[in-house]
């Protein structure tokens, strides 16, 4: 039996993993647009960034996932995912992507805007270019201030993940509860927290790694 | 070579010059510079000029214009009027300042170096990695050139011993020299000083001043907005003194601190004599 439920956990665990990769591949970039734009000199998209910013910050996750996956088909009469489990999978995607793109964007706005206007005059008056100043001489530094608010929130995607079951992607806690309906046990959902425990471990060995490498220097 | 020799060559040097063409020995001439922030006007009409290889202070209180002044001629602001010429040609007209690619402007402003008061050195990267990064970036300078002027210009600073460290590693005095060779780098004209010892504790000033006083018997054409006194006075060629955004009084040390004329200008040396 254990070897049974191991194997059914490490496939839901496959999923997990792919929704939290995914996740990051597309929520890491977009959260930096939508911190230029939370940032932008032009007012009317400056405020409606921070706006969506807030609802997004704002409400549940799951309340998200939710009206993303059947939004579509209630508002436009059309399921724009499909039924199948890849359709569900997107919505999901799609949903965390954006979430934490906001939450990564408030992150990435904090430390750019935490940098002191004095290195960027010392770039322009050395005659760099305001890319060369982003580059070489403000990135790092912002890099340093949100690894560790990054690595919070990293770890805490981690975990949202076994929200996606609310649509049905089966997630490793979905295969979990699976055995209580089919086997009577309960134990294989307890055992689901062994797998988040150990890669979120993983992470934080990653993390603690990323800001000792960046401690040579203090900003 | 020793002092006396060195003197002796930049003496002949001058005169060279000299019989070269006069107004050639203009470094700097600023006319008429005004800046309003809003309704507050910081600088109105300000002229002065300076010759090369000379140094001149610009004192006055706090509020008066010194830093706004100064980050008009490194174009971190823009005045709203005026005329800035370096070595006899126009740098800066307030009023084409508008048709000016960010090009331009970055090669314009590398005729002045600018040494701030926080220093603003470049944490992530050590002492010799901040003075050669921009020759390499900017100069686009090969690597090994940058850094043995970086290593000569670390040690006229005498920071040979320092090139490796990170900024955090040094102390305030450390740090602004590092921030004085940074800005030597890039062989600037006219090298400006935003009060490079208000951030310092007393007992490190002495040496920065010393390095800019060295400079100063090098020839180094300067422009130091300080409060440390003394050291304007035996430093500096010409002095200013600046009185809510107009130039009062001006001349040379001895004029203006030895007998100044305005009773703004007395007000002010007695406040700070006390
Ligand atoms: N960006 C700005 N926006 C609005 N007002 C400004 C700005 N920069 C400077 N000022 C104002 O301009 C005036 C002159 O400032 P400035 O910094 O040039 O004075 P300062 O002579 O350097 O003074 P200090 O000795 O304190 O450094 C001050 O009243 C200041 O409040
Ligand atoms: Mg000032």
């Amino acid at each position: 039996m254990f070897q049974t439920v191991t194997i059914s956990l490490l496939q839901g665990f496959g999923e997990t993993l792919k929704l939290f990769l995914l996740t990051l591949v597309f929520a890491l970039p977009l959260g930096l647009f939508i911190s230029f734009g939370s940032m932008s000199r032009f007012r009317p998209l400056k405020l409606l960034v921070r706006f969506i910013v807030w609802v997004v910050r704002g409400t549940p996750l799951m309340l998200q996932l939710i009206i993303i996956y059947y939004g579509p088909g209630i508002f436009l009469g059309r399921n724009l995912w499909g039924s199948n489990d890849e359709g569900r999978f997107l919505a999901a995607l799609a949903a965390f992507s954006v979430n934490y793109a906001c939450y990564f964007s408030e992150i990435y706005r904090g430390g750019i805007q935490s940098i002191p206007l004095g290195q960027y005059e010392a770039g322009y008056v050395l005659g760099m270019t305001k890319g060369q100043i982003f580059r070489e001489i403000v990135l790092l530094q912002v890099i340093k201030r949100i690894v560790p608010p990054m690595s919070n929130e990293i770890i805490t995607l981690v975990k949202d993940t076994s929200l996606a079951r609310v649509i049905a992607v089966y997630e490793i806690i979905w295969n979990g509860q699976s055995f209580i309906k089919s086997a009577g046990i309960i134990w294989p959902l307890f055992y689901t927290g062994v797998f988040y425990l150990a890669f979120s471990g993983l992470l934080s060995v990653l993390f603690t790694g990323i800001e000792k490498k960046l401690s040579y220097f203090r900003c | 070579m020793d002092g006396a020799e060195r003197k002796k060559d930049h003496g002949e040097l001058k005169k060279m010059s000299a019989e070269n063409t006069k107004e050639n020995n203009i470094a700097l001439e600023v006319t008429g510079i005004s800046k309003a922030f809003g309704s507050t006007v910081v600088l109105k009409n300000v002229d002065f000029s300076l010759k090369k290889g000379e140094a001149i202070s610009i004192i006055g209180s706090s509020g008066s214009g010194k830093t706004t002044l100064l980050r008009c001629l490194n174009f971190l602001e823009t005045p709203d009027t005026g005329i800035i010429k370096v070595n006899g040609k126009v740098l800066l007209d307030a009023s084409e300042m508008k048709s000016l690619s960010d090009e331009e402007i970055r090669k314009r402003r590398l005729h002045f170096g600018m040494v701030f008061q926080q220093f603003n050195l470049f944490p992530q990267y050590t002492a010799l990695e901040n003075v050669m990064l921009a020759p390499v970036l900017v100069d686009k300078k090969n690597k090994h050139d940058a850094r043995s002027r970086a290593v000569e210009l670390l040690s006229v600073m005498g920071l040979s011993d320092k090139t490796d460290r990170y900024p955090h590693e040094l102390s305030g005095g450390q740090q602004q020299r590092v921030a004085i060779a940074r800005a030597l780098a890039m062989d600037p004209d006219i090298l400006c000083f935003d009060e490079p010892t208000s951030a310092l504790d007393p007992e490190l000033t002495g040496e920065v001043l010393s390095v800019i006083r060295d400079l100063s018997s090098r020839h180094t054409t300067m422009i130091i907005v300080t409060h440390e006194m003394s050291f304007a006075r035996d430093v500096s060629h010409q002095v200013l003194f600046m009185d809510s955004g107009i130039i009062l009084e001006r001349g040379t040390p001895d004029e203006v601190f030895g007998n100044p004329k305005e009773e703004r200008t007395k007000a002010f040396l007695g406040s700070i004599d006390s």
